[in-house]
């Protein structure tokens, strides 16, 4: 008894791209622009003390907005700098994250910080300040002073807690040119330190915060932003990128050989099943 | 009408998916593509117990697909949409297999809870001051003086030192913001600011003041008044 097959090409047609729409189903996905600062991997030399360097040109720059600090007293209504720009690069050992803002004069007190949280706990981007229902963590400070030609590695869990660390990790160097600054700062991946300072494993998303002051001083002398009196953003994210990973296509060459195989097998078997 | 047999699940299947996928988010919220993964699957188990019920049936369901797969005596069109489905089927899975073991590239997902619970001290408390229109005068100065530069003299979030922060400063114009909101909500969010949030609201990420440190309640309730009626909204109420 030979019964005819009725499926024509067309039904075939729906049914796969029914198929196809259900696996090209949108993902959860984030697309949004300057949402993290992408640190990629060199192979040659850092440019770990160099704001200026060539280097720099190839690293991707994420812009952030900038707030003044309203967010406990002393605040400020108004800042110089607007928006900051950052850059990363790290060489498996080393990471150096670059920023780039524009102030119109340089003065001695231009300042800047990155800021990160410490360990597992979450730590509010206003200097870790304790959380009435969240059990926060400490924040790790690096902070640059254009008079100081160095940076600080420091701490804060709170406000008034601000300490500087014994032992100093951070290095790095400012430049000034046609009204914008460049500073890099630059710290090994991980440290011995756990607790206090900020651990940077490539491939992991973590948290990252910036602080601007426009040293500049006002008629009276006084300066224009200090302190708490700054230009400041909330956390976004900080990857150093991973090596290459090709295992996925590993993966699916193994799949595809899978199918393929149980595939070969299930025919084979129909086709005996047929003839016999 | 043997054929038929297949035919018919086929347009079943197609059928339920188009009314998941395109009917149903008329009257419901979009459906997540692992649901209606799920129905197409249950749909088509549905099928399959069904088609399977009798010899005859089971023979009049598979038999077409078994001699669609074993090649056996197809002709034209046909013969190419089998070849197709064999090169297509390994490579399907192939893709499937890297799209879900390839790692991630995002950042992580953020599930922010907006308005999360208030503690239950400030459930359902009503505001104390009388609402006369000094009071909602007085309560728009405290605003232009403390609130209004992130959460804008317009009442739209659009302050100037707004732009920085991550979430933005609520926007109370918008009908989604103090309107679907009590006043006892409001009081505690000015009260104890971002970090008084619960975990779900993500207090380490809000720039909102504490502002009990700077201010008396009865200046925060004017100022919950002051806040409705510039943004021209009314706060939400239970009756």
């Amino acid at each position: 008894m030979k019964m005819l097959v009725r499926l024509k090409p067309w039904s075939i047609g729906i049914i796969g791209a029914c198929l196809v729409s259900g696996f090209l189903a949108p993902r959860a996905g984030w697309a949004q622009e300057s949402v993290s600062v992408r640190a990629g991997l060199v192979k040659g030399t850092l440019p770990a003390d160099d704001p200026a360097a060539a280097a720099w040109n190839s690293a991707p720059a994420s812009e952030f907005p900038l707030s003044p600090q309203v967010h406990w007293p002393n605040r400020i209504l108004e800042v110089t700098a607007q928006s900051v720009k950052v850059r990363g690069l790290h060489d498996g050992k080393q990471v150096s994250i670059l920023l780039e803002w524009a102030d119109p004069t340089e003065d001695p007190d231009d300042a800047a910080a990155l800021e990160f949280m410490v360990g597992d706990k979450k730590a509010h981007f206003a200097h870790g300040q304790p959380m009435a229902q969240v059990e926060g963590g400490p924040v790790n400070i690096w902070f640059w002073k254009n008079k100081d030609a160095k940076i600080l590695d420091m701490n804060a869990k709170g406000f008034g807690t601000l300490k500087v660390q014994d032992q100093q990790d951070v290095t790095g160097k400012g430049v000034y040119q046609n009204g914008a600054w460049k500073v890099v700062f630059t710290r090994p991946l991980s440290t011995a330190d756990a607790v206090n300072d900020a651990q940077i494993k490539p491939g992991d998303f973590i948290n990252i915060a910036f602080a601007i002051w426009d040293g500049k001083k006002d008629a009276a002398g006084d300066l224009k932003e200090k302190g708490s009196q700054k230009a400041v953003s909330s956390w976004w994210y900080f990857r150093a990128e991973p090596p290459p990973d090709y295992s996925g296509y590993l993966y699916a060459a193994i799949a595809i050989g899978l199918a393929a195989g149980f595939q070969f097998v299930v025919i084979r078997k129909l086709k005996k099943g047929a003839s016999t | 009408m043997k054929g038929g047999s297949l035919f018919k699940p086929a347009i079943l299947i197609v059928g339920v998916y188009l009314f998941l996928k395109f009917a149903l988010p008329l009257f419901t919220a979009p459906l997540p593509a692992s649901l209606i993964f799920l129905y197409l699957a249950l749909t088509t188990t549905g099928i399959v117990i069904f088609a399977t019920l009798s010899g005859q049936s089971t023979e009049a369901f598979f038999g077409p697909i078994t001699r669609f797969l074993s090649g056996e005596g197809l002709a034209g069109g046909m013969k190419t949409a089998r070849l197709l489905v064999l090169v297509l089927f390994p490579l399907l899975v192939g893709w499937q297999t890297y799209s879900s073991t390839a790692p991630s590239e995002q950042p992580p997902a953020e599930n922010r809870t907006v308005h999360p619970a208030p503690p239950g001290e400030f459930v359902g408390l009503s505001n104390p001051i009388p609402n006369t229109p000094d009071n909602v005068m007085a309560g728009k100065g405290l605003y232009a003086a403390f609130c209004s530069p992130c959460h804008g003299g317009n009442f739209d979030g659009k302050g100037m030192a707004a732009k920085g922060f991550n979430p933005p400063p609520a926007n109370f114009s918008d009908p989604t913001t103090i309107a679907m909101l009590q006043e006892s909500y409001l009081f505690w969010r000015i009260k104890k600011g971002g970090v008084g949030l619960s975990i779900e609201g993500m207090p380490w990420k809000s720039a909102m003041p504490r502002w009990e440190v700077e201010l008396k309640d009865e200046q925060i309730w004017k100022i919950i008044m002051g806040e409705y009626d510039g943004a021209h909204q009314k706060p939400r109420t239970w009756e």
